[in-house]
C-alpha cells in the first residue's frame, strides 16, 4: 500500500531523512517511535506530500507521491490524518468539521455528509457534542472527533502523528481505545507514538529512527524482546522505565 | 505621453532642504513633546486617583476620534485667536510654527500615551511588587524599574510612531506652511511642473520611512532574541 | 473675552441656494460617510487579496504583495492623494486623462479621494490579514491539505473565516482611521465635513461654533462605529475558542 524508496530531505545543510526505505502492506500497523527530532513525524508527512522530500520515491496506492504530476489533493483525500494538536476547525460545529470536507472535496451532499458524520461520531462516543464547537471539547474528546473526520472521507490508510502527546495523561487511553478498534478492524495504519503499551498490543512493525535514518525495521517481538541496535536498546530501556 | 521635465528640481534643492528642515523640527518636537505629555498621560490613566485617570482617559479618547486635520485648523485658525485676546499678542503674528508644533505635539501624545500604557503593563507585576519589597515608594518604583523596562520593550512601537508623524507632518499644508511638502508643492506650482515636484516628493518620503522602518524592523527582531 | 456665541448661526440661511449652514454641514456629512463607506469597501476586498498574496508560498507573488504594501505605507496620505488628484490623469492616456479632466469637479475629487483613500487603507487592511493569517497554528493548514483540500479551498474554507475573526478587533481601528483620514481630502476641495467647517467659520464668523459642531460630528461618527463594530465582535465569536497561540 505504501512504499517508500531511500527516501531523503533536507533543510539546508541540515539532513532529516536519509535513504529512509520501507513498505506497509494492506491492514499492518506499523508504530513508528525514536527520539525527538529523529525524523519520525516528518517521515510519516512526506507519506502525503506535506512535506516535501528532495530525493527517493514514495508510492501510495499505486501514485507516486513526489511526481510533479501528482494530484495532491485528491492523493491526501485517500489517506486520513491525525494531528497532534487535533486541529479541528474551530470556527465549525463538531459536525461541520466532518462534513466540509466530504462535500467540497469528495463531491458529496450535504445530507450524505452529516449522516455519515453522525454515523462516526456514534462510534467515538461523541454523537451528544455533534452541535458543540472544538473548543468546548476536551482534549481526549477533540482527539476522538479528529479521527473521526479522517475516517469520514473513507480513508485507504491512516497517518498518526503523535496523537497522545498533547493530551492529558487521563485522556490518553480513550483516544488509544479509538486507535485500536480501528486497527483491529484491519485499518492500514502508521503511527508515530511513544504509546509502547499500544504498540505491543496492536502493531504489526515498529520503526526505530535515529537522527533521521530508519535504524530498526522488524516485527514487534523482535523489538522490544531483542532490539538490535544499541540506540534502540537505550530508548527503550528509558522509555520503559518510567 | 506625458512630457516629463526634472530641470526644476536640482535649482530648488536647497529650498526644498529648508523645508526637510521644519518638517524635522516638527517631527522631533512632537517626538520628544509627545512621549513625555504621553507618558505623563499614561501614567495618570493608570494611576488610582479616579479624577486623574478620567482626565487622561478622555484626553486621550478625544483626540484620538477626531483627524488631525482637524486638530491642525483649530490650532492654525482657533488656538491664535484666543491667545491674541486673552494674552494681547498683536494681532496676525505668525504663530504657524509654534501652532504646529503644539497641534502635533498634543495630538500624538494621545497616541504615545496609549503606547506606552500598554508597555507599562506588559511589564510583569511581580516586578513591582519587587520594587516595593526593596523599600522603594510608588514614584520610585515607576521611575527606576517599570518605566525604563516599559520604554525599552516599547521603543520599536515608538519610532514607528515616529515615523508616521514624519509622515503626517506634510499636513501643515493647510496652512500654507513650507515643509517639505509645502516647498515642493509651492516649486511645482510656480514652475508648471507639479507632476514632477509631486513625485519627486513621494519618492523622497518613501526612502525616508522605508530605510527607517527597516531599521526599526532590524533594531525589533534583535529585540526578540536578546 | 468678548466673543459673541451664536449657535443659531447654524438656522440662518447660508450665503447660497436655499440652504441653512446646518444643511451644509449635513451635506459635508454625508461625503464623508458615502467617502469613507465606499473607499473601505474596496480596501477590504483588495487589502484581503493582497494580504492573502503575502502569505502564498510563492516567492514572486509573495514580493509582489509586499512592495505594495511598503509603497502605500511609506508615502504620506496627503503625497499619494495628490498624486492621484494632479498626477494620476497626467500620466494616464490621453483621452482617459482628458475625460476625468472634463467631468465636474466634485466627480474628480470624490473619485481621487475614493481611490486613494482605499488603497491607502488597503495596505493596512492587508497587513492585518496577513498576520492574523500568520498567527493560526500552523498545523491548521496542513490539516486542511491533509483531508484533500485544494490551496484555494484552505484559505476558503479554513484560514480566513477564522483569521477574519481575529482581525476585527483591529480592523475597528483601521475603519476608525478611514474616517478620519478622509478629512484630508479637504486639501483638494472636496466638499466633506472639515472642508465644510472651514467653510463655515469662514462664512458665519462664527469660528468655535463650526468648528465645535464638526467635531462632535467627529466624535459621533466614532462612537457609532465603535458600538457597531463590538456587535460584530460579539456576532462572529466563536464558541470556546481562546485566541490564537
Amino acid at each position: 500500500m505504501i512504499t517508500m524508496n531511500k527516501v531523503s530531505k533536507h533543510y539546508g545543510a541540515f539532513q532529516v531523512l536519509t535513504d529512509c526505505s520501507t513498505q506497509v502492506h494492506k491492514g499492518e500497523v506499523i508504530v513508528v517511535c525514536g527520539p525527538s527530532g529523529s525524523g519520525k513525524s516528518t517521515l510519516i508527512k512526506v507519506v502525503n506530500g506535506l512535506e516535501p522530500f528532495q530525493s527517493g520515491e514514495i508510492i501510495v496506492n499505486g501514485v507516486s507521491v513526489g511526481d510533479p504530476k501528482t494530484n495532491l489533493s485528491k492523493l491526501r483525500s485517500t489517506v486520513g490524518m491525525v494531528f497532534q494538536n487535533f486541529e479541528l476547525f474551530p470556527h465549525m460545529s463538531i459536525i461541520d468539521n466532518l462534513a466540509i470536507a466530504q462535500v467540497k472535496v469528495l463531491g458529496r451532499t450535504q445530507e450524505v455528509a452529516r449522516d455519515k458524520g453522525f454515523k462516526l461520531l456514534d462510534r467515538v462516543g461523541l454523537r451528544a457534542q455533534a452541535e458543540k464547537y472544538p473548543g468546548q471539547l476536551s482534549g481526549g474528546q477533540q482527539q476522538r472527533v479528529a479521527i473521526a473526520r479522517a475516517l469520514a472521507m473513507d480513508p485507504i490508510c491512516m497517518l498518526f502523528d503523535e496523537p497522545t502527546s498533547a493530551l492529558d495523561p487521563e485522556m490518553v487511553n480513550e483516544v488509544l481505545d479509538v486507535m485500536t478498534e480501528l486497527a483491529r478492524e484491519g485499518m492500514t495504519m502508521m503511527c508515530v507514538t511513544h504509546e509502547m503499551g499500544f504498540a505491543k498490543r496492536v502493531a504489526s512493525r515498529v520503526i526505530f529512527m535515529d537522527q533521521g535514518r530508519i535504524v530498526e525495521d522488524d516485527s514487534k517481538e523482535a523489538f522490544f524482546e531483542n532490539p538490535r541496535s544499541e540506540r534502540a536498546q537505550q530508548f527503550l530501556a528509558k522509555i520503559l522505565h518510567h | 505621453m506625458y512630457d516629463f521635465d526634472w530641470s526644476s528640481i536640482p535649482n530648488a534643492l536647497p529650498f526644498l532642504w529648508d523645508g526637510m528642515k521644519i518638517s524635522i523640527q516638527i517631527t522631533a518636537t512632537a517626538v520628544v513633546v509627545g512621549i513625555l505629555w504621553g507618558t505623563l498621560l499614561a501614567l495618570m490613566r493608570l494611576s488610582p486617583i479616579k479624577p486623574l485617570s478620567w482626565f487622561a482617559a478622555g484626553y486621550v479618547n478625544l483626540f484620538r476620534a477626531v483627524p488631525l486635520v482637524m486638530v491642525l485648523l483649530w490650532f492654525f485658525l482657533i488656538v491664535p485667536h484666543l491667545l491674541e485676546s486673552i494674552f494681547g499678542f498683536p494681532r496676525g503674528s505668525d504663530m504657524r510654527m509654534g501652532s504646529a508644533m503644539a497641534g502635533f505635539a498634543l495630538f500624538e501624545a494621545a497616541y504615545y500615551s496609549e503606547i506606552m500604557r500598554a508597555g507599562i503593563q506588559s511589564v510583569p507585576k511581580g516586578q513591582m511588587a519587587a520594587a516595593s519589597a526593596l523599600g522603594m515608594n510608588y514614584g520610585q518604583s515607576m521611575r527606576l524599574i517599570i518605566l525604563p523596562q516599559a520604554f525599552r520593550n516599547m521603543v520599536p512601537l515608538l519610532l514607528t510612531q515616529g515615523i508616521i508623524l514624519f509622515q503626517d507632518t506634510s499636513l501643515v499644508y493647510v496652512s500654507a506652511l513650507a515643509d517639505f511638502f509645502g516647498a515642493a508643492y509651492k516649486v511645482g506650482d510656480r514652475d508648471g511642473r507639479l507632476v514632477e515636484l509631486l513625485l519627486f516628493a513621494g519618492a523622497v518620503y518613501f526612502v525616508i520611512c522605508f530605510t527607517a522602518s527597516r531599521i526599526v524592523r532590524r533594531y525589533q527582531q534583535k529585540l526578540k532574541i536578546a | 473675552m468678548g466673543y459673541n456665541w451664536n449657535w443659531g448661526v447654524f438656522l440662518q440661511p447660508a450665503a447660497s441656494g436655499g440652504d441653512t449652514y446646518l444643511g451644509w454641514m449635513f451635506h459635508g456629512f454625508k461625503t464623508t460617510i458615502a467617502l469613507s463607506l465606499s473607499a473601505w469597501l474596496i480596501a477590504l476586498a483588495v487589502g484581503a487579496v493582497v494580504g492573502v498574496l503575502r502569505t502564498v508560498p510563492n516567492k514572486w507573488l509573495s514580493g509582489l504583495a509586499t512592495a505594495y504594501v511598503e509603497i502605500f505605507r511609506n508615502i504620506p496620505l496627503l503625497v499619494q492623494l495628490f498624486l492621484w488628484y494632479f498626477v494620476m490623469p497626467e500620466l494616464l492616456p490621453e483621452s482617459l486623462g482628458n475625460a476625468f479632466k472634463q467631468s465636474n469637479p466634485f466627480m474628480q475629487q470624490f473619485l481621487s479621494s475614493m481611490i486613494c483613500l482605499a488603497l491607502f487603507t488597503s495596505a493596512r487592511v492587508a497587513e492585518q490579514v496577513r498576520s492574523g493569517i500568520n498567527s493560526l497554528p500552523r498545523g491548521q493548514k496542513n490539516a486542511a491539505l491533509a483531508m484533500g483540500f485544494t490551496l484555494p479551498q484552505t484559505y476558503r474554507y479554513v484560514l480566513l473565516p477564522m483569521a477574519v475573526r481575529l482581525i476585527v478587533p483591529p480592523l475597528t481601528s483601521e475603519f476608525l482611521n478611514i474616517f478620519k483620514n478622509s478629512a484630508v481630502c479637504s486639501t483638494i476641495g472636496l466638499l466633506e465635513l472639515a472642508a465644510q467647517g472651514r467653510q463655515l467659520v469662514d462664512y458665519t464668523a462664527q469660528p468655535y461654533e463650526s468648528f465645535i459642531a464638526v467635531t462632535l460630528a467627529y466624535l459621533v461618527i466614532n462612537v457609532v462605529v465603535m458600538f457597531s463594530m463590538r456587535w460584530l465582535e460579539s456576532r462572529t465569536r466563536v464558541p470556546g475558542y481562546i485566541g490564537g497561540k
